[in-house]
């Protein structure tokens, strides 16, 4: 599931400090987009464990000559290079949107691969969560606009998920706000 | 931040040059592959026209020392048979079907065009190597072409060593063409290497949500095999032609028992790359009969587990068999015994696999388009081939058959025809989806009429020779052998013509060829994802991931 949802305690906070935005009061809500990946983590270690058993199958009819010499370096780099592929194209889609909302503040980071996260705060009273439909990026396009500024929110997901996570949010930034002292 | 974009973003129009010579795009490059291999394919084609030119009669009328000749070859003039020509044929026939034609072609082309598409990935994982991979591939055949030219062994141009490269030989051949025929491989292997690596990235990492393993389509799977064949074999190649240029060049001994190598040696890496090889170039072409059948028996492919395990079974078995390439070699009797047993074992996945096909088939309501007719006679062609591969797999009898033409009509109507039938049975299956136009299927149907009875009349009649005992590989013949060479030649012309016919039905097809507007044109049993697609696709397919709903009309699975 690309979406995922963690609710904490429903409870008002004790102290309402939440306006301080590095605040380590327990969050709402933490939501977690990620695009799909087929392939798990276990799923790599039987590819390449499997790889690595039947490559050493030319290599051991070759032990003790000296053409091991040959067909090792062919055989090593096959492997890294299957290795390292798989391990870039999860990294290639190791993009991840957090959402962290708590009794008056939120913030939205979006972790793209190899770039620094970068980090949108506001506080839920002032946001206004826009979807357009038809027209934009990709269809049902989502953003979060305040403080002048309007920044998007799970582009990657499918535009079911998207209406999907339109409808939580409506109804999260809602109650973040009701929840305001 | 990923401030939002709130308009929308439209690609402009490429160039050709942009289109074609730069593409990332994966069905661009599968399209690419697939016209490149059919050039190639003409070209290897054109030399078993001439060798079944020569083999027509006994004696040597075209491949004459005093030049090659094309024309009047039967009156009689001075004629000094020139092996080394023949030699340089049988070696590039070899070398470029197996490197440059079948597997760019199944595994290449239509891998790369449909696995992404069968499980709705956007493109494959990696566009960029994608694109490097296709070019190496051409570099790889220039390679294979200047070899061909370049000044080889007996003072004459090109090598013939045959497509083995066995040392001896090869080391001994002289010229530089045997150096640009291992380039050659290296290049194409490079090619294929990371062309693996993407397909394997792609396979596991980048299926639709929901598609586990055990869901996605038998295509994908026998591609994504194939794939992980190539990874698993080709780096053995590479290190033992690695060796026999360090041999030729650099005075090393791997394959030199004067220095202490072993020749032998060759023999097995060569045969532990060589016979998966095979299997590479069958299991797609598997796969896409899976398809082809259960489209037009209009039923659901009957034991869908069982076949991707049988086709998971001849991946492995692939490996631990190699060696019954080589029992004329020397091998220990319990050696051959092993390698014996093994073999015979391929038979049941395999077995599984045309019972299923039968089975698919069983009360079917089945109708003969030209896809189907080619995939009926991929069943046949290749069940022959099949059994007589049980017959050669004994140790034994092997003895007898080794080298001779039964062997050849063995491997051609295995992949010759096999997996050319298979070739020809997705290029119909599937040229309305790329091109957007139908092929005529009158003409489709005589291709297939004249294809099949061309190439089962150069084949079979091999079988006979063979058992007469007649060698593979000689230019010529004693007169024994006259009767069926004729007929074999008769055979072949017929096949030459069939070939000819199919790259004009191709040409028509893309220019005149009636638009198909119907996405899943061969009705609602073609269920994979690329028949819920325009034909032909638009460029970009899947940027929004398909839902389960789309693709799993068989949830049992």
């Amino acid at each position: 599931m690309p979406v995922g949802i963690t609710r904490f305690d429903e409870r008002a906070p004790e102290e309402s400090g939440a306006l301080l935005h590095d605040t380590p009061a327990t969050p709402r809500l933490h939501l977690v987009i990620r695009p799909h990946q087929s392939l798990t983590p276990p799923g790599f270690v039987w590819f390449i464990g499997l790889t690595a058993g039947l490559m050493a199958l030319p290599l051991l009819m070759a032990l003790g000559r000296p053409a091991l010499w040959g067909l090792l370096p062919f055989c090593l780099a096959a492997i890294a290079a299957i290795w390292w592929a798989l391990q870039r194209s999860w990294r290639d889609r190791a993009l991840r949107e957090d959402l962290v909302i708590w009794a008056g503040w939120l913030r939205l980071t979006h972790q793209a691969p190899r770039k620094a996260p970068q980090i949108w705060e506001a506080n839920p009273y002032w946001v206004k969560l826009r979807r357009i439909p038809k027209g934009a990026k990709v269809p049902d396009y989502l953003t979060l606009k305040a403080k002048g500024r309007e920044v998007e929110i799970g582009a990657f997901l499918s535009p079911g998920e998207r209406r999907d996570l339109h409808a939580l949010l409506e109804r999260e930034l809602l109650l973040a706000t009701r929840a305001l002292p | 931040m990923a401030d939002a974009a709130t308009t929308g973003h439209d690609h402009e129009k490429r160039s050709f040059f942009a289109r074609w010579f730069m593409s990332t795009n994966h069905k661009d490059i599968g399209i690419l592959y697939l016209f490149t291999a059919g050039a190639v394919g003409l070209i290897s084609v054109a030399f078993t026209v001439y060798m079944r030119m020569e083999l027509m009669q006994p004696g040597v009328q075209f491949m004459c020392a005093e030049g090659a000749r094309f024309l009047g070859g039967f009156s009689g003039e001075e004629c000094t048979p020139n092996g080394h020509l023949w030699n340089v044929m049988i070696t590039y026939h070899g070398i470029l079907m197996m490197f440059f034609v079948v597997i760019p072609a199944l595994f290449g082309g239509f891998g790369n065009y449909f696995m992404p598409l069968m499980i709705g990935a956007p493109d494959m994982a990696f566009p960029r190597l994608n694109n490097l991979s296709y070019w190496l591939y051409v570099a790889g055949v220039s390679l294979g072409v200047a070899s061909m030219l370049a000044p080889g062994g007996n003072g004459q141009l090109g090598s013939g060593v045959g497509w083995v490269l066995y040392a001896p030989l090869s080391t001994l051949e002289g010229g530089v063409s045997m150096d640009f025929a291992i380039f050659a491989v290296h290049v194409s292997g490079a090619s294929s290497i990371l062309g693996a690596i993407n397909i394997i990235t792609t396979f596991l990492n980048m299926r639709a949500p929901g598609m586990t393993l055990h869901k996605a389509p038998l295509f994908a799977w026998s591609v994504f095999i194939t794939a992980w064949l190539i990874l698993l074999s080709l780096p053995v190649l590479a290190g033992a032609i690695t060796m026999l240029l360090t041999d030729r060049n650099f005075g090393t001994g791997f394959f030199n028992p004067e220095l202490g190598g072993d020749p032998l040696l060759y023999q097995h890496l060569l045969w532990f790359f060589g016979h998966p090889e095979v299997y590479m170039i069958i299991l797609p072409g598997f796969g896409i009969i899976s398809h082809v059948i259960a489209t037009f028996s209009r039923k659901p492919i009957f034991g869908y587990l069982p076949m991707v395990y049988a086709m998971v079974a001849i991946g492995a078995l692939g490996f631990v068999v190699w060696a019954h390439h080589m029992y004329t070699s020397g091998l220990t009797l319990n050696q051959q015994a092993y390698f014996m047993i093994a073999t015979m074992v391929i038979a049941v996945p395999t077995g599984i696999k045309v019972f299923s096909w039968i089975a698919t088939m069983w009360q079917g309501s089945i109708t003969f388009e030209t896809p189907m007719l080619f995939a009926i006679g991929f069943l046949f062609v290749f069940t022959i081939g099949g059994v007589t591969g049980i017959v050669l797999s004994q140790a034994g009898i092997d003895r007898v058959y080794h080298d001779t033409y039964y062997v050849v009509a063995h491997f051609h109507y295995v992949m010759s025809l096999g997996a050319v039938f298979a070739l020809f049975s997705g290029i119909y299956y599937w040229i309305g989806k790329m091109s957007g136009r139908q092929y005529p299927e009158f003409w489709g149907k005589v291709h297939f009429w004249t294809f099949f009875i061309g190439a089962n009349v150069t084949f079979f009649p091999q079988h006979f020779l063979g058992r007469q005992g007649m060698p593979r590989r000689y230019i010529d013949y004693p007169d024994a052998f006259a009767l069926w060479n004729y007929v074999s030649s008769i055979g072949a012309f017929i096949s030459f013509a069939s070939f000819l016919l199919f790259i004009g039905i191709v040409f028509y097809t893309i220019r005149k060829g009636k638009k198909i507007e119907d996405n899943a044109y061969w009705g609602e049993h073609a269920e994979t994802l690329e028949w819920t697609l325009p034909n032909p696709p638009p460029e970009h397919t899947f940027e929004e991931l398909p839902t389960p709903d789309m693709w799993d009309k068989q949830p049992q699975h």
